[in-house]
């Protein structure tokens, strides 16, 4: 009897998701990622969800996509390195099956680690007693928990675009060092590199301010933080040019499903055996 | 007539009738400028246990490669036998079998089992290749040889028609490498047609057939003590150094790499 597709895709989520809770380095970076969180929410005193979420963008945007890369830049590439991707060819498993699982089970174990710490942290608006409320929270229209429960299914959305790139970064890696420096090499661009462009484009004159939303949203980071300022912090000026937020959803999708049809396709070639 | 080998199989006879799991009809295949495998072709019959021997560079991973359909060959044709129930067509054990460290040894069968079609036996798999001890041993906790026994195991999970298994006593100890050898013969007993890569001679001369592979090209191929009595050798071992010596264009053996035996001249 033919096995349904979603068992072969639930047994290779479920071996992705063993590898990495048995893994000292996920244990490592999920604490480590807590740590800083949770640090930085008790040091800013937010006193507000709203500035929460405005204390901790620019860090989620560093950190969510460096547990990605670490979590994920070695999850196809270490079976190809074992020789187990020969192997697994040779069973009736197709490759979108296969990327799809081993994406779903290191996306899954990455959610665990980035979204616990955050709504842990979000214990610390109610326990700061809002003693030193910023603008930001003396607003009661502005200031609520589902605002910071956007915020959260945001940098959830995130986590899994970049999870799925270093997907796609492991399938096309040949080895490890050349795995390692690709994901430290987008990891670099995601921060600072796309954004920096579209600075010295627009001094330059190369970049018009009316394309800015637009093109702010083809860089996942960027259009993160535009879908953040739009529809969490909202109607607030903050100084920071932002994507419109359809163009931003579009752009994190464009992301997510390249990046998997990139791994789907390099991960091994189509053949008729 | 049959033959009986050291395993205690019986050898197919010359007379019984012939079914041939896999075909391989020309197959050429170039690395760059470097041409590896050149016009090879040979066949092996279902239930037989058939050994592809060879120099070390002589194409023998790429030739396994490309009847896995791992690499497609520049020209040439592999014919192989339909699929079992469970959905696989070939079991395949690499020449370095490597698993992920974190899992057990009944972890990592169940994983593969878990891909078939229906379901497959993993503890009588384990029990097969003589792991059913160390079933719950974490895989880096396993020694080179039982390594090398679980990744037979996953190469025969959902019972393959055709097993390919990839220098599998490399390494090994005589003990080991004579278990694998009956591994083998019991798979073919069973109907499994395997093909193994080895330098082991002693244990290739105990396989219903030898296909000698040098240069990229199949040199010799048929029962051993055909293949043997085909250049007048005394054994295998013999029959091997004069086919590929003569490949290397001089039937006196190519001067520089003569084979010293203790009390003899060299080979």
């Amino acid at each position: 009897m033919s096995r349904p597709a979603f068992d072969r895709l639930l047994a290779v989520v479920g071996r992705e998701l063993t590898t990495v809770v048995r893994t000292r380095a996920f244990l490592a970076l999920t604490a480590g990622f807590a740590a800083v969180v949770g640090m930085l929410a008790w040091t800013a005193n937010a006193g507000g969800y709203v500035p929460l979420v405005l204390d901790l963008l620019a860090p989620v945007e560093v950190l969510v996509p460096a547990l990605a890369l670490a979590f994920g830049y070695r999850a196809l590439l270490g079976d190809d390195e074992r020789g187990e991707l020969d192997v697994v060819r040779t069973y009736p498993v197709s490759r979108a099956t296969f990327v799809f699982g081993t994406y779903l089970g290191r996306a899954s174990a990455l959610l665990v680690a980035v979204l616990v710490p955050l709504l842990a942290v979000a214990a610390v608006v109610p326990l700061s007693g809002g003693t030193e409320s910023s603008f930001l929270a003396t607003h009661a229209g502005m200031d609520s928990p589902i605002r910071y429960v956007r915020f959260v299914v945001l940098t959830a959305g995130f986590a899994l675009v970049v999870a799925a790139v270093a997907i796609a970064i492991s399938a096309t890696a040949g080895t490890a060092r050349a795995g390692l420096a690709l994901a430290t090499a987008f990891g670099v661009a995601l921060v600072l590199g796309f954004d920096a462009g579209l600075v010295a484009g627009l001094a330059g004159g190369v970049v018009p301010d009316a394309a800015l939303p637009s093109l702010l949203a083809l860089s996942p980071n960027s259009a993160f933080r535009g879908l953040v300022l739009e529809t969490v912090v909202g109607g607030v000026e903050t100084g920071t040019p932002a994507a419109s937020p359809v163009a931003g959803l579009a752009g994190l999708g464009a992301w997510l499903v390249a990046s998997l049809a990139v791994a789907v396709f390099a991960v091994w070639p189509k053949t008729d055996r | 007539m049959t033959d009986t080998s050291q395993h205690g199989r019986e050898r197919p006879s010359a007379e019984s009738p012939k079914t041939r799991a896999l075909e391989v009809e020309g197959l050429t295949h170039s690395f760059g400028a470097v041409d590896v495998l050149s016009d090879a072709s040979f066949g092996v019959e279902e239930g037989t246990v058939a050994a592809l021997v060879g120099p070390n560079g002589s194409g023998k991973t790429t030739l396994l490669r490309a009847i896995l359909g791992l690499l497609g060959p520049d020209a040439g044709s592999v014919t192989l036998p339909p699929p079992a129930p469970s959905g696989r067509r070939i079991g395949y054990l690499p020449q370095a079998p490597s698993f992920r460290p974190a899992f057990t040894v009944g972890e990592t069968l169940q994983f593969y089992a878990d891909l078939l079609d229906g379901e497959a036996n993993v503890d009588a798999t384990l029990d097969r290749v003589g792991l059913s001890a160390v079933r719950d041993r974490r895989v880096d906790a396993l020694s080179g040889g039982m390594t090398r026994l679980l990744g037979v195991g996953q190469a025969i999970l959902g019972n393959p028609p055709l097993v390919v298994l990839d220098e599998p006593t490399g390494d090994l100890d005589p003990r080991m490498t004579e278990y694998i050898f009956e591994v083998a013969a019991d798979l073919a007993d069973d109907g499994t047609t395997v093909l193994l890569a080895t330098h082991n001679l002693t244990g290739a001369a105990e396989t219903d057939a030898v296909a000698v592979l040098d240069r990229g090209r199949i040199v010799g191929s048929g029962p051993p003590e055909e293949l043997s009595a085909s250049v007048d050798a005394a054994s295998l071992r013999e029959a091997f150094l004069a086919l590929t010596a003569r490949e290397a264009g001089d039937d006196e053996g190519d001067p520089s790499i003569r084979v010293r035996t203790r009390g003899g001249d060299g080979a």
